[in-house]
């Protein structure tokens, strides 16, 4: 059974009277344990694909299924339930909680799991170490460095162990070496079986995964695997 | 999410904007200092009220006073006796629910010891005074049944009288000294206590101002108590009225006074229409005396106190509505500030309802913690006020009373933040996070 599935998925903006098509008609599947990137130039609807596949958002029209949930019609609350369960995000600008120290922005996913205080307190010390924050417990982001944040950001994705995990331009803040280090723990984090899918403008980042899908004007223009 | 995280988040909220949610927990601290001090003020109205009534004779206390005669019935106005001792009599025959009638009379006379003397009134008493007007001993005896049948020149004084005529006396000392009142002497056997009001006797034992300089030109309620000279009924008819209108006896002199006092509270208006009924026979069907009861007083205080209680909590609201309006303003910018921050939770997982919780109880928080603030700022408000305003009641705040006020900020709290909540917990994820 695919983890995602897209039917004819459309996302239509409207503003006014004028009509943006974001996605027209896409069709797509990914599997459980599949490193797919998304590639495609500003505009192109990359970002509404990821949008719609982090369950960010709701397509306007076609047939959305998400690890194993048809989601094409969900609620805003629904959604937030696979997206705190099934997915974990890490960003380029990190959008982690400035007045939050490194583990409080880790366990952010099960506050709103209802996960008890002591059990997220362990949980996200054991996840911190995992991505090699073990002596930052109590920093906060600004005492952190970019792939220091970028760790925390992965922590915290990873922490409700999702199955899907989006990366949208990881490495896009970060000096190319640390950029490199992000981009190996991804593919560990894949090694070891979980679903991910790293949305880039970036062909030369694309090419650690084993599946290129290039979007051009709301439409998937091809796919390869590089 | 749980609330007390939500609690947390509030929390850590207001504390790194010190400043700014200061400034929004204004108009609540104002409004639940001066809710707390408007019912502190009406509630020490009430028991100062309350408790000078007590010493005042208590609920019980019914005065039968003259009344002006109506125009139907004036012709007949000569047919009433008025109040007279026949209408004490009649009243122990026939009003069994009235347990102590104290008829009176009284006389302006001149009053000396050896040393000092003044102008007082001087009442002439039966010995029920003294339990109709809750008369208390501080040495010697009251005046009893023998006194009046006899005719004794005994006399019971009030402490003001004790001191002024007897300055160096203690109070236990004065029985036994001769009293002149219009020159014959009277054996002073009975000396009454200071009544005084709670505040004075506080402020006294405080170290205050001695009570004679402190209480000058003010209108003291107890003032008439302290300066009772009493004598028997018929020494005082004897001595210094039958002369006046040689046709008058004792029974059918008119009194100056005639209170009473209602056995049980149960029975009171059961009481009244009896002393009523009774009445009407020795007044010969003249409408010519009233009941004044104490229940009117009471009626009249508990009216003056709504009104008070009224403008004060009126004032209370709009700055507490003001004040929610402050905490409302201060919820949207902060919201408008931490677009991304909700952007951010609800990508992890945070649904509009959490999102909403979390405004709410911030902004109970801050209107909590403005209601605790204003606690302390009644306590310093209620200080101002016992300063201005030393003679009237002293304010009394009950927990009742700060818990109301307390609860009535955090319902402000919870209103103002409704709005800010709803539009926090609307907010779209995706415009959220690329907020800037």
């Amino acid at each position: 059974m695919p983890l995602v599935q897209l039917e004819g998925v459309s996302k239509i903006y409207r503003l006014g009277d004028q009509e943006f098509r974001a996605l027209d008609g896409v069709d797509l599947t990914i599997e459980e344990g599949e490193f797919v990137s998304i590639i495609g130039p500003s505009g192109s609807g990359k970002s509404t694909l990821m949008h719609l596949l982090g369950c960010l958002d709701a397509p306007t029209a076609g047939r959305m299924e998400i690890c194993g949930s048809d989601l094409s019609r969900a609620s805003g609350n629904r959604l937030a339930e696979v997206r705190n369960r099934e997915i974990g995000f890490v960003f380029q600008a990190f959008n982690l909680l400035p007045k939050l120290n490194v583990i409080q922005n880790i366990e952010l996913p099960l506050v709103y799991a209802g996960v008890r205080a002591a059990e997220r307190r362990r949980r996200a010390e054991e996840v911190a170490r995992k991505v090699g924050l073990g002596d930052r417990f109590a920093n906060r982001p600004v005492q952190l460095s970019g792939g220091q944040c970028q760790r925390v950001a992965i922590g915290r994705a990873l922490i409700n162990n999702p199955r899907l995990l989006f990366g949208d331009e990881p490495t896009g803040n970060l000096d190319s070496a640390t950029g490199e280090h992000i981009l190996g723990m991804l593919r560990e984090l894949n090694a070891s079986g979980k679903t991910i899918v790293l949305v880039t403008h970036d062909p030369d980042i694309a090419a650690i995964s084993r599946r290129v899908i290039e979007i051009r004007d709301g439409k998937i223009k091809r796919e390869y695997a590089p | 999410m749980n609330l007390l995280v939500a609690l947390q988040i509030g929390i850590r909220e207001i504390s790194s904007h010190k400043f700014r949610s200061f400034l929004s927990m204004l108009g609540i601290v104002l409004g639940v200092s001066s809710l707390i001090a408007t019912l502190a003020l009406t509630t020490g109205i009430e028991r100062g009220t309350r408790e000078f009534m007590q010493q005042m004779g208590g609920l019980e206390y019914v005065n039968v006073v003259n009344k002006e005669i109506s125009n139907a019935q004036f012709e007949f106005w000569n047919l009433s006796p008025g109040r007279t001792l026949r209408d004490a009599d009649i009243l122990r025959q026939a009003a069994p629910l009235i347990s102590h009638i104290s008829p009176e009379l009284q006389f302006g006379a001149s009053i000396a010891s050896d040393s000092h003397s003044d102008r007082k009134r001087v009442s002439g008493i039966f010995p029920d005074f003294f339990t109709v007007s809750r008369h208390e001993l501080a040495a010697g005896r009251f005046l009893t049944d023998l006194d009046v049948e006899r005719g004794l020149r005994t006399a019971v004084v009030g402490s003001e009288i004790a001191s002024l005529l007897w300055p160096t006396l203690p109070p236990e000392a004065v029985p036994g000294e001769t009293l002149l009142i219009n020159s014959r002497p009277f054996e002073v056997v009975g000396v009454l206590p200071k009544y005084e009001r709670e505040r004075d006797k506080q402020r006294q034992a405080a170290g205050g101002k001695s009570p004679a300089g402190g209480s000058r030109g003010r209108w003291d309620p107890f003032r008439s108590k302290n300066e009772s000279v009493l004598i028997p009924y018929s020494t005082m008819f004897y001595d210094f009225r039958a002369g006046a209108f040689p046709l008058d006896s004792m029974e059918s002199v008119r009194l100056d006074n005639l209170t009473i006092r209602v056995g049980d509270l149960k029975n009171f208006s059961a009481a009244l229409d009896q002393v009523r009924a009774a009445l009407e026979i020795t007044h010969r069907g003249v409408d010519d005396f009233d009941l004044d009861t104490r229940e009117e007083w009471f009626d009249r205080m508990e009216t003056s106190i709504r009104a008070t209680r009224l403008s004060g909590g009126l004032i209370a609201t709009i700055s507490l509505v003001v004040g929610g309006i402050g905490i409302m303003n201060i919820m949207l910018a902060s919201i408008s500030e931490r677009v991304r921050e909700i952007g951010i939770r609800l990508a992890v997982g945070a649904r509009g309802s959490d999102i909403f919780v979390q405004i709410i109880v911030e902004s109970m928080s801050i209107a909590l913690i403005g209601g605790i603030l204003g606690v302390g700022a009644a306590f310093g408000l209620i200080e101002v006020l016992k300063a201005i305003a030393p003679g009237e009641n002293i304010p009394v705040m009950t927990a009742a009373a700060v818990l109301f006020s307390v609860g009535f900020a955090v319902v402000a709290g919870f209103l103002s933040g409704i709005y800010p909540a709803i539009r926090a917990s609307r907010l779209n994820p995706i415009s959220a996070l690329r907020y800037e």
